[in-house]
């Protein structure tokens, strides 16, 4: 249907937000969302005219709404000041924290990270999707088909893989029943998170062997936050504590960089 | 080429943000009763007085057996010592009740054929209460050596208490049956993933000649301070007598906004909503009801949100808000004195507001609860309660044009909230009709009146 796979994450995403508003108890108002949508843009817009990017204006625009669409799902704050925040630090990370076209940071995670540090009303809601296994289906298969068209599917499954092993070691250890471990990994923004996050061609290494290791490595750090330190935000912190090792795996580990335009070039054609 | 799309892209989130139902709700009106913890058989209730790492726990006793029966183990992250328990005083968690718990307004309408005029007026009535017992006591044997540490061991008024540490379950649960709490069989299983997070085990009995010295009539809460980054309730425990569903109130007080579970959805209790006014006097059941049907409705699996609010204020109030005394009862660490502003309207206010309520309500099995409860605290300052309406039709002459009117349009608003009611509560719409008193109608030769009504005076 799509030929740029944005445009089935942007449908994605939203009809996520859609699903979640509609049927889940969400503490989130659409000025909130709205905010968001706005810095993300147009602080793309504003850095994008700075430093006089090459890139066609309405692929970053869409760029800047799939950020703002993450953080609508996964970020909640009490004043839109924060979202504006959350939503202009976000954008201006990929400026930033860039190197050869490749970003230091998934934006999103920057932007979610950023609000629970900076300021003193952002939290992440871990607990609001549930554990429904409807909606286990409905993220896997639609982060599926993102997933196959942007070819970066084995991060999600290195990452889910790892994470669900280490739990299931230590539900074992702990002679916890099995129901405890499955109502702990059911959770909707860890699959989010796994399928969206940390699938971000921009900001994960280039060559799939690196991108398991830094997907395993992931998955140990918020493994050790969340059930050691406690931290409910632990996939994010984990994820923005890794993250800039991309640079450095792909400066040892070289494979062909991903493009977006390589979509846009069959688009045209 | 891909500036539509983008287009339809934009339009789409638009749409999305748009259809976000909020609904404005006054919130005025008057408080006419509410429906307490104690409405609801088994209800354990827990206060939780947490900022930053630092907790106050105040756990209620409603034990209704012989006294000398009582004991309970909670896994508890760190030792306790001496100083960091405290007997406190029912009369505190009664009051964080009275003010939290869902409740039910009441509007007149006024005299159509006069200029408008809202009158209001508060009735009180009591409920059923009722509870159950969380343990056993039998027979007390000397304590031996099973792997398990006595790490603190020292009365507090009444109670008797015991700080253990243990290395392997099946020693600890021996332990227990050997100093006579008699603690069921598979204890030793559940008790096992604490012993390997190395939680402590918070043994509590009561001194029966102390307690009968006391001359208090029921058991007072216990209420312990400990500093740490877990911020949980244990509930596998509680499922150990597989005595099926069980509820249990918690109260949280923070200084930031609303609690929220970070392994269970936090759902919203239904609000808002326009009821018969012959709910007064059921009001209890009425919410029971209602919140059996909201629970089925989300599989049983989620937690329900009964109220968050600042407790400097209320509107409408179902008691007067916690005083700042009565908040350091509650185990508020954080607030200065403040003092009570006196007033007779109904907001009233303390010169301190920096302390937030959320009320909890879980009702939890061993299947749709296998996990302890895990909470957060969030920058959530919304305000939400349990809110229930009624409005009183005016009684009186209604021989003016306007009265006629007001006549014509009561009928299908008293239809609407009976068809309100049986959605929440799931009751027979046919039951609440018998209790309706429906207005009877003079026939309109206008067109407004169904001409069946006249024939069918049932409909």
């Amino acid at each position: 249907m799509f030929a740029d796979p944005r445009d089935y994450q942007i449908v994605f995403l939203a009809s996520f937000l859609g699903l979640g508003i509609m049927t889940r108890d969400w503490s989130i108002r659409p000025e909130l969302v709205f905010s968001l949508m706005l810095s993300c843009c147009l602080t793309q817009l504003v850095l994008g005219s700075l430093v006089k990017s090459t890139e066609n204006i309405w692929l970053t625009l869409k760029s800047a709404l799939i950020t703002s669409l993450g953080l609508s799902l996964l970020l909640r704050a009490d004043r839109v000041s924060t979202m504006i925040l959350a939503g202009c630090l976000a954008i201006a990370s990929k400026f930033i924290f860039t190197v050869d076209r490749k970003h230091w940071f998934n934006p999103a995670n920057f932007g979610i990270v950023a609000a629970l540090l900076l300021t003193p009303d952002a939290w992440v809601s871990p607990g609001q999707w549930g554990s429904d296994w409807w909606y286990l289906l409905l993220f896997i298969g639609m982060g599926g088909v993102v997933l196959q068209r942007v070819g970066r599917w084995d991060t999600s499954v290195a990452f889910l893989g790892s994470y669900a092993g280490l739990e299931i070691a230590r539900n074992i250890w702990l002679g916890l029943p099995p129901d405890v471990c499955i109502h702990k990994l059911m959770s909707g923004s860890l699959l989010l998170f796994a399928l969206f996050m940390i699938t971000d061609p921009r900001s994960i290494p280039n060559a799939r062997s690196t991108r398991i290791i830094w997907s395993i490595a992931i998955a140990i750090l918020a493994f050790i936050l969340r059930n050691y330190f406690y931290i409910n935000e632990a996939i994010f912190i984990a994820l923005f504590a890794i993250s800039p090792l991309t640079i450095a795996l792909d400066k040892f580990w070289t494979a062909p960089q991903f493009t977006w335009h390589s979509f846009d070039r069959t688009k045209t054609t | 080429m891909n500036i539509p799309r983008i287009i339809i892209s934009l339009c789409l989130a638009c749409i999305l943000v748009l259809s976000f139902a909020t609904k404005a709700i006054a919130f005025c009106g008057f408080y006419v009763g509410g429906a307490d913890a104690k409405i609801f058989n088994k209800a354990s209730q827990v206060v939780i007085a947490r900022n930053g790492d630092r907790t106050i726990l105040t756990m209620a006793n409603d034990f209704q057996g012989a006294i000398k029966d009582f004991a309970m183990v909670i896994p508890v992250p760190v030792a306790i010592k001496r100083e960091q328990v405290h007997i406190g005083k029912r009369t505190t968690i009664e009051k964080v009740d009275a003010f939290s718990q869902p409740r039910l307004v009441e509007y007149f309408d006024p005299d159509p054929c006069e200029t408008p005029r809202l009158n209001e007026s508060a009735i009180n009535y009591n409920n059923v209460p009722s509870s159950a017992p969380s343990g056993t006591l039998r027979r007390r044997i000397s304590t031996q050596d099973l792997g398990v540490t006595v790490e603190d061991n020292f009365k507090v008024n009444e109670y008797e208490i015991v700080i253990l540490s243990a290395k392997q379950s099946d020693g600890l649960e021996t332990w227990l049956q050997q100093n006579g709490y008699n603690i069921p069989k598979g204890a030793s299983e559940l008790l096992s993933p604490y012993i390997k997070q190395n939680l402590k085990f918070f043994v509590a009995k009561i001194d029966v000649k102390e307690f009968n010295k006391s001359g208090y009539q029921v058991l007072r809460p216990i209420q312990i301070a400990f500093e740490s980054p877990k911020f949980m309730l244990p509930i596998r425990l509680g499922t150990i007598n597989a005595r099926g569903e069980q509820d249990l109130v918690i109260y949280v007080l923070s200084p930031k906004g609303q609690v929220e579970l970070t392994n269970y959805r936090t759902v919203k209790v239904p609000t808002g909503t326009e009821i018969p006014e012959y709910i007064k006097s059921e009001f209890g059941a009425f919410y029971q009801a209602t919140f059996q049907k909201v629970y089925e409705r989300e599989q049983k699996k989620v937690a329900f949100l009964e109220y968050a609010w600042n407790v400097s204020n209320c509107d409408p109030c179902s008691s007067a808000p916690p005083t700042a005394a009565e908040l350091k009862e509650a185990g508020v660490f954080w607030e200065d004195n403040g003092e009570i502003i006196p007033s007779n309207s109904r907001r009233r206010s303390i010169s301190q507001g920096n302390t937030f309520i959320t009320r909890l309500h879980v009702r939890y099995t061993r299947d749709k609860f296998p996990e302890d409860l895990l909470f957060q605290e969030t920058g959530n300052r919304e305000n939400f309660q349990g809110r229930y309406v009624m409005n009183h039709p005016f009684k009186g002459n209604l021989s003016c044009e306007a009265g006629k009117k007001y006549q014509q349009t009561l009928r299908p608003r008293l239809e609407q909230e009976a068809s309100n009611l049986a959605n929440l509560t799931g009751w027979s719409i046919r039951d609440i009709y018998s209790k309706i008193d429906f207005p009877t109608v003079q026939s309109q030769p206008d067109g407004n009146n169904p001409f069946w009504r006249n024939v069918w005076s049932d409909k």
